[in-house]
């Protein structure tokens, strides 16, 4: 949350994610380049530019994996959503490793021609007929323009100037890009001379990334089954539109309870202090699951970033300024109703006091 | 979900939850010790490219002709009456050498370069050509000697990187580097999975024994199996291949 645009609000906890993965990445670059040779069976070197192509590339690789699981991950247990916190680093970092990997292939084997490189890289292999020798750096090309881009507007400037809907639906380029790069090594690196434990990793990524999302995506939906026992008041209540959240008992304090509202955003409904109020699911700041977070010192936090909101009103407290949308809620008995059709963001609704139904 | 609710709550810009870091302390150390055995995992089952390579510490200097057959080549009647030998050329980079082979056939010249050796195959990386006086007449070249019609399977390859200039310089990671190569002027070469006369490596022509046109240009780097007439031109084998009779294998 700010009132400012900052290149980078740096906390301790950013400085502690980028060092372990500036370790990480160096540690792999190192040992790549450096110590695995030393046990390569080989007649003569592998070219270092060869040698150092391959590590930034297969580092690039591992590290998109990383990320795509890291959404999934967070979803499924918690401990793992300080992961998502910086994650936007870690796709900047990601892209620039990337940018290296693909000037070490121009500067090597794109290089040292009459024809320009740029040139050369477009027109060298031009067999897109066939799928043996089908110019998979084209692939790479398109993945590395989607980093970049997707690098270029992850600050929250570009959040803010294209509105969180368009920025997530935007930088959901991000599996486009990552399904260019299995292709890339899979009609490229993988079809050179049987390289059994390359192939077992990019085999297992891919498995990794495909699992995690099924099994996220099962997660949430066995939270979205919920079959109320409903009575005469609350059969009329849905046929007049309003939909059956949950039982009040369900809810834990300063917790909430997601709901689907079909043809909507998903709700997010709040207990707290012996009230319950509803609000957009979708964090104003990059759409995070408001309802996967919890109350903070009176205030809706968001899990992935810490974005506040105030309950009754959607609004974050001042100086910022942030708002969602709210909703209307009634309690029959004790099942919590919701009236699908949201209020302008924003918006005061006075909380439904649970009194003896909690 | 019900199990997630007692796990505690990370707030970015708040201090990380006592419960939480011994479990990101622990992601931490797996994290980064998981990169760097992939790393060395990968790194050191790379696959042997070979004893190909510039050999920067024996330059190349001999007399003899250069010919077009249809790449430029340099033939010698071998070093202090040895068996004469046929040399592939190769300018520097990704260039070839035709420019210097016209101006120079029919006499007699010194080439100077670098080696880039592979086994028994030679490519010489010119570096200057100089005109022999005097020495018209010395050499007698043969003519080439044919080896009968061959089936062969293999990989058409660019000669230089394929000879040691690049390590590796083969497969289809170096598909268009080799097409670069090839367009540039440096010979293809085909290299055989079963020999031939004791090679496995052939210069490529057309089955005219003219200059490769873009008709391999689909097919380099590829497991293919094509037809052609095999020549001797001294220790050096040529395959005029019938690229009708191509076909990819894999």
């Amino acid at each position: 949350m700010s009132v400012k645009y900052a290149p980078v609000l740096w906390n301790r906890n950013k400085y502690l994610y980028d060092a372990v993965l500036l370790a990480g990445v160096i540690g792999y670059i190192y040992l790549y380049t450096s110590v695995g040779p030393f046990y390569q069976d080989v007649t003569r070197p592998i070219d270092g530019a060869v040698l150092r192509m391959r590590a930034f590339g297969s580092c690039a690789f591992l590290m998109l994996t990383i990320i795509l699981c890291i959404g999934p991950l967070a979803r499924l247990d918690r401990r793992f959503l300080p992961l998502l916190y910086n994650r936007r680093h870690f796709g900047v970092l990601t892209a620039a490793v990337a940018a290296v990997h693909a000037n070490y292939v121009l500067g090597w084997y794109f290089n040292f021609s009459p024809t320009d490189r740029y040139v050369a890289l477009l027109s060298s292999n031009t067999s897109y007929g066939q799928v043996l020798g089908f110019p998979f750096e084209t692939l790479g090309i398109a993945a590395l323009l989607i980093l970049f881009i997707l690098a270029a507007t992850s600050h929250d400037f570009w959040l803010s100037f294209l509105g969180a809907p368009l920025w997530k639906a935007l930088h959901m380029l991000i599996y486009p890009a990552y399904a260019f790069v299995v292709l890339h090594v899979a009609l490229g690196a993988l079809q050179g001379p049987d390289d059994p434990v390359f192939t077992s990793v990019v085999a297992a990524s891919v498995l990794l990334v495909g699992g995690l999302h099924f099994a996220a995506g099962r997660a949430e939906m066995a939270a979205d089954n919920y079959q109320a026992d409903a009575s005469s008041e609350v059969e009329a209540l849905e046929q007049g539109g309003w939909i059956v959240v949950c039982d009040v008992g369900e809810i834990e304090s300063n917790r909430a309870k997601v709901v689907s509202v079909p043809g909507h955003d998903r709700v997010a409904v709040w207990k707290y202090k012996g009230k319950l109020s509803a609000l957009s699911n979708a964090c104003a700041h990059q759409n995070g699951p408001l309802g996967e977070g919890r109350i903070i010192d009176g205030a809706i936090t968001c899990p992935w970033h810490g974005y506040q909101y105030q309950p009754e009103d959607g609004r974050s407290p001042a100086p910022f300024t942030e708002k969602i949308s709210t909703y209307r809620l009634m309690l029959v008995g004790t099942t919590i109703l919701l009236d699908p059709n949201p209020q302008a963001p924003g918006t005061y609704v006075e909380p439904v006091v649970i009194g003896e139904a909690s | 979900m019900s199990s997630q609710r007692d796990k505690p709550f990370f707030v970015g810009y708040l201090p990380i939850p006592k419960q939480l870091v011994a479990f990101l302390g622990v992601f931490a150390v797996c994290f980064v010790a998981g990169l760097g055995l992939a790393a060395l995992a990968l790194s050191s089952t790379q696959d042997d490219p070979g004893d190909g390579a510039f050999q920067w510490g024996a330059p190349f200097e001999e007399t003899g002709f250069l010919e077009l057959r249809p790449y430029p080549v340099f033939r010698t009647t071998g070093a202090e009456g040895g068996a004469p030998k046929t040399y592939m050329l190769t300018g520097q980079g990704k260039r070839g050498v035709f420019d210097q082979a016209r101006e120079n056939q029919g006499v007699a010249v010194t080439v100077r370069g670098v080696p880039v050796k592979r086994g028994d195959l030679t490519m010489v990386q010119v570096g200057g050509v100089t005109q022999v006086e005097d020495a018209e007449g010395a050499f007698d070249m043969s003519e080439p000697v044919p080896l009968g019609r061959w089936r062969l399977s293999g990989e058409i390859c660019d000669g230089k990187c394929y000879a040691g200039a690049m390590r590796p310089g083969r497969g289809l990671a170096h598909k268009a580097c080799a097409d670069l190569c090839i367009t540039g002027g440096i010979p293809p070469v085909f290299v055989s999975t079963g020999p031939v006369a004791g090679r496995n490596f052939f210069l490529m022509t057309d089955a005219n024994g003219n200059v490769m046109g873009d008709e391999i240009k689909d097919l380099l780097a590829l497991y293919v199996e094509i037809e052609g007439d095999v020549e001797r031109l001294d220790d050096l084998l040529v395959f005029k291949a019938d690229m009708d009779t191509a076909r990819v294998l894999r």
